[in-house]
């Protein structure tokens, strides 16, 4: 991934992505409250969650909360936003640290994968009830895989036009990326999310750069997941 | 548009509206009928999961509820629950009911194609066609289904595998070959993501113009010569 591509992509990011200054202790509740509604979406279901649900995981008072958010609603699409753009802050920064696309492409995948396996109540809120939450949270939804769809496209400066994917390339990978993503935490099974990382690379550096480059990137990958299995899959020796 | 509903073969009656071969009512008829019991039975239960889809479409996961489907199916919520112990069971139907509509629309295109003709452009141009007549149901098929819904997830799956075993044998391959096991399923998954979205930007009545294109990315070599 070329980095001016990445690094545009992050400007297009209104978030903070340095370390912050010391909140003030209101600011550290309504976070709380922001990520205890992904939390409780992600164990729950968008259906099944309520207020007294996320302050039970948050800690707090009903009161506070409504002086904070107009409703349970607003309090997910706000925290909805501010995740999903730190996410696709992150999984930017991780390409971009790295040498060349494949790499980057890898890099950014791992990324992704760690969060789901670390995170995967809230990954669950991010990729799979965003479908039923419906409006401005799919938006922001389609606005964070359209820039990673976007940095994906920067390799096309290194493709001759005869063999360049379609247009579509960035957003078909992307949503494969994803669908594969959400298979694994609708199963449950989040840490097995990274036994896709080589089909996936496969699929997404296949679509752009054909088949002798994805058989590398394949192998790559799964050479990687090899060697790092427990450090990546967080799993005791 | 509103889709064809067809009755089960066991249930289609000798003669009259609801023999095999017409076009099924939407609505039966007000009344002393003299429809058999069985075939009320049954056109309930496509109307409602006909209805099912657009309710979905219209209302999203977050809002929609049997009362929707219900009336949207013209029948009440206590023959919904004579049908399906709950929308998720509804839900469920309705998606194997699109997916098999779709395998269908997809096979019957296939093997209809002149000789010469491409199967997989061919197969595709019939998967964009019914989408955009019926943009409800790619929606329907492409979405991630909610946590609630598990069975519903089972049902992609198997969508998704059917979907790979035509394309395999679009390919003229029965088998995956040399590529990683699960690609095919892989591209399948990318593919009716692709496609939800479009729908979901209002793009559904430009499916069409994303033929080439699916073609093309589905038909790039995925094994080194």
């Amino acid at each position: 991934m070329r980095p001016e591509a990445c690094a545009a992509a992050r400007e297009a990011l209104p978030v903070q992505t340095t370390a912050p200054a010391p909140e003030a202790p209101d600011k550290t509740v309504r976070e709380g409250e922001m990520e205890g509604a992904l939390q409780v979406v992600g164990e729950l279901g968008y259906r099944g969650a309520s207020v007294r649900a996320v302050l039970e995981y948050s800690g707090g008072h009903r009161r506070q909360f409504y002086e904070h958010f107009e409703s349970l609603e607003d309090c997910f699409a706000q925290a909805y936003k501010a995740w999903i753009e730190r996410l696709g802050v992150d999984v930017l920064e991780a390409a971009v640290s790295a040498p060349g696309w494949q790499s980057a492409v890898q890099a950014g995948l791992v990324r992704l994968f760690r969060f789901v396996s670390e995170r995967p109540q809230i990954a669950r809120a991010l990729f799979v009830e965003v479908e039923v939450a419906g409006g401005e949270p799919v938006a922001k939804h389609e606005e964070a895989l359209e820039r990673l769809a976007t940095a994906l496209d920067s390799v096309r400066g290194e493709i001759e036009p005869e063999a360049a994917p379609p247009q579509s390339a960035g957003m078909f990978v992307v949503g494969g990326i994803e669908a594969c993503v959400c298979e694994v935490l609708a199963g449950g099974s989040e840490k097995r999310v990274w036994d896709s990382l080589p089909e996936l690379m496969h699929l997404a550096v296949g679509t752009y750069l054909g088949p002798a480059a994805a058989e590398e990137a394949f192998d790559e990958a799964r050479a990687l997941l090899e060697r790092d299995r427990v450090r990546l899959r967080g799993e005791e020796q | 548009m509103r889709p064809p509903l067809e009755l089960l073969p066991g249930n289609v009656a000798d003669d009259g509206p609801f023999s095999a071969g017409q076009p099924l009512p939407r609505r039966l008829p007000r009344g002393r009928h003299g429809i058999p019991s069985n075939i009320v039975v049954e056109h309930q239960r496509l109307r409602l999961i006909a209805a099912m889809a657009e309710a979905l479409a219209e209302h999203g996961y977050a809002a929609v509820t049997t009362t929707h489907v219900s009336e949207l199916a013209g029948v009440s919520t206590s023959t919904f629950y004579k049908h399906f112990g709950n929308l998720w069971d509804c839900l469920l139907a309705a998606y194997v009911w699109s997916a098999d509509r779709l395998c269908a629309e997809i096979e019957v295109a296939v093997e209809g194609r002149a000789e010469d003709a491409n199967a997989l452009a061919i197969g595709i141009e019939a998967a964009l066609a019914f989408f955009a007549a019926e943009p409800q149901l790619a929606q329907l098929l492409g979405a991630q289904p909610p946590l609630e819904a598990s069975a519903v997830i089972a049902a992609r799956r198997i969508l998704v595998s059917r979907l790979a075993a035509m394309l395999r044998r679009a390919r003229g391959a029965t088998e995956p070959g040399e590529q990683p096991a699960g690609l095919d399923e892989r591209l399948l998954d990318a593919t009716l993501a692709f496609l939800h979205g479009r729908v979901r930007a209002g793009e559904a009545a430009r499916l069409a113009e994303l033929g080439p294109e699916l073609v093309a990315i589905l038909e790039r070599p995925r094994v080194a010569a």
